[in-house]
């Protein structure tokens, strides 16, 4: 292969792990591929971008039972940054994978006690109670942290996720509420939201749900899961019994509006599919 | 009184996809059978043939609209193609845990309503391989409102050397990345939930 290609081909698996690291994909098994080439035939060549890498591929290889590969990853970075603490965290995430759970917590705690405000340690820790099966520990242990860091909407997210997989969504709500809060434009917030109140029932809720479908759909009208949960909700609304004539008349409306988009967007995807 | 519920083995594969495309998260889906024509006299010993698997989500199970859509519009292909919505099968996101729990229990008894002979399969993660060793699936049976499980082995297939030969195959080859669940195809409507592509290469390897 003549070198251009090579530095082509090069350039191109490093862009593809920044993309994935910025998306935060979790495709680990091509992060892997890539990655484990990049690091034994481009290092050189990669700069400071390697460390970030090694961290991102380490983190694959455990998602891949890879040990022999992330074990190499972390002892370039162990080498590279002695005493750092997000290196201690990824030693403690390698001890996860291994099922070590105590070995872990103690390695997080050992963190916490140089810096008691190391979110990604607390986080780590949260992370062994779910991973063990201990929801309502974990719910309990997320809702300290969140007392103290109120802004991590990482953990508002994951919270409402825990709720949700108790049935609690009167709680998972209240958490997606608080990312909308701080998220008005975000239409993914918005539809999950409306999920929740639908799954919660009754007509109040599905009123909920249903304007806030129709957000979401205002700030993307390509959500499909908003334009179906319009449906939906707008259908449930108008066949309920407790409604009077205007509210069902409004609610058929929204109904056949919402199945004329949905089948627009089916035709518009067929014809997409034939080019 | 036992109802038989045999794999085809494009059903099995697809389930086996669908929990390694996704191996952080939970998953579910639906299998469906073909509709019988009318109930034979001795209807009691003719096994029901899961002959497809559609999978539905990954991640978040335990919530209501998008599997409403689902199931209407699975529903609705079932009726064009003589198939009729006859199981579900969930893998849960903790390899340990494959009791089932209250989602696998309401989707269950909902499919029940419509079909009595309805089974809910839970996966068990913790057998499984690339090589396919061994069934993973424990079977539920709905009766008197409770799911009692059934032992599932090679004669729950309806060719288990078939089934483990194709499943292997497939996940050697990677065949999960294209794999498409209902999830995907509300990402994207192109994306088709009855995986033709996926089925083509089944029946080549058959």
């Amino acid at each position: 292969m003549s070198k251009n290609v090579l530095i082509i081909v090069f350039t191109e698996m490093r862009d593809k792990l920044r993309k994935w690291r910025e998306d935060n994909h979790r495709n680990s098994e091509q992060i892997v591929d890539v990655g484990e080439e990049l690091i034994n035939e481009h290092a050189s060549k990669l700069g400071d971008d390697i460390w970030i890498i090694y961290e991102q591929v380490m983190i694959a290889a455990l998602d891949c039972s890879r040990d022999d590969l992330a074990w190499t990853c972390l002892q370039e970075l162990k080498r590279q940054f002695p005493g750092s603490q997000r290196v201690k965290r990824l030693a403690g995430m390698r001890l996860e994978a291994l099922e070590k759970y105590e070995d872990a917590s103690k390695q997080y705690d050992s963190i916490l006690q140089d810096d008691p405000t190391n979110t990604a340690a607390r986080k780590r820790k949260i992370s062994i109670l779910k991973a063990q099966g201990k929801s309502a520990e974990a719910i309990r242990e997320l809702n300290e942290y969140l007392e103290q860091f109120v802004g991590d909407q990482e953990a508002w997210h994951e919270l409402s996720e825990l709720y949700i997989n108790e049935h609690d969504y009167g709680k998972a709500a209240f958490c997606l509420e608080e990312l909308m809060m701080t998220n008005p434009h975000n239409h993914l917030y918005c539809e999950q939201y409306a999920e929740v109140k639908y799954t919660q029932g009754g007509l109040e809720n599905l009123e909920l749900s249903r304007k806030y479908f129709a957000q979401a759909l205002k700030l993307n009208n390509r959500n499909m899961r908003a334009l179906f949960g319009l449906y939906m909700s707008a259908s449930h609304i108008a066949a309920s019994p407790k409604v009077n004539a205007t509210v069902k008349k409004a609610n058929v409306k929204y109904a056949t509006w919402a199945t004329n988009q949905i089948n627009r967007a089916y035709q518009v995807s067929y014809a997409r599919c034939l080019l | 009184l036992s109802y038989f519920c045999l794999f085809h083995s494009g059903a099995y594969c697809k389930m086996l996809l669908h929990a390694a495309k996704y191996p952080h998260c939970a998953v579910n889906g639906l299998l469906v059978a073909e509709k019988q024509k009318e109930k034979k006299k001795d209807s009691h010993s003719t096994p029901i043939l899961c002959v497809d698997c559609i999978p539905l989500f990954h991640g978040t199970l335990a919530l209501a609209p998008m599997l409403e859509v689902a199931l209407t519009l699975i529903d609705t292909w079932c009726k064009e193609n003589k198939y009729v919505i006859a199981g579900y099968y969930q893998a849960n996101e903790r390899t340990k845990d494959f009791r089932p729990n209250q989602v696998a229990e309401k989707v269950g008894a909902r499919i029940a309503e419509n079909f009595s002979e309805a089974a809910m399969i839970m996966v068990d993660s913790t057998r499984f391989t690339m090589g396919c060793y061994e069934p993973i699936l424990a079977i539920y049976d709905h009766h008197e409102n409770k799911w009692k499980c059934r032992d599932c082995n090679v004669d729950s297939f309806e060719d288990w050397c078939e089934a483990q030969k194709i499943t292997s195959a497939l996940l050697e080859g990677r065949s999960y990345e294209s794999l498409i669940d209902f999830d995907n195809h509300l990402d994207d409507l192109r994306n088709d939930w009855t995986n033709p592509e996926i089925n083509k290469s089944v029946l080549h390897l058959c």
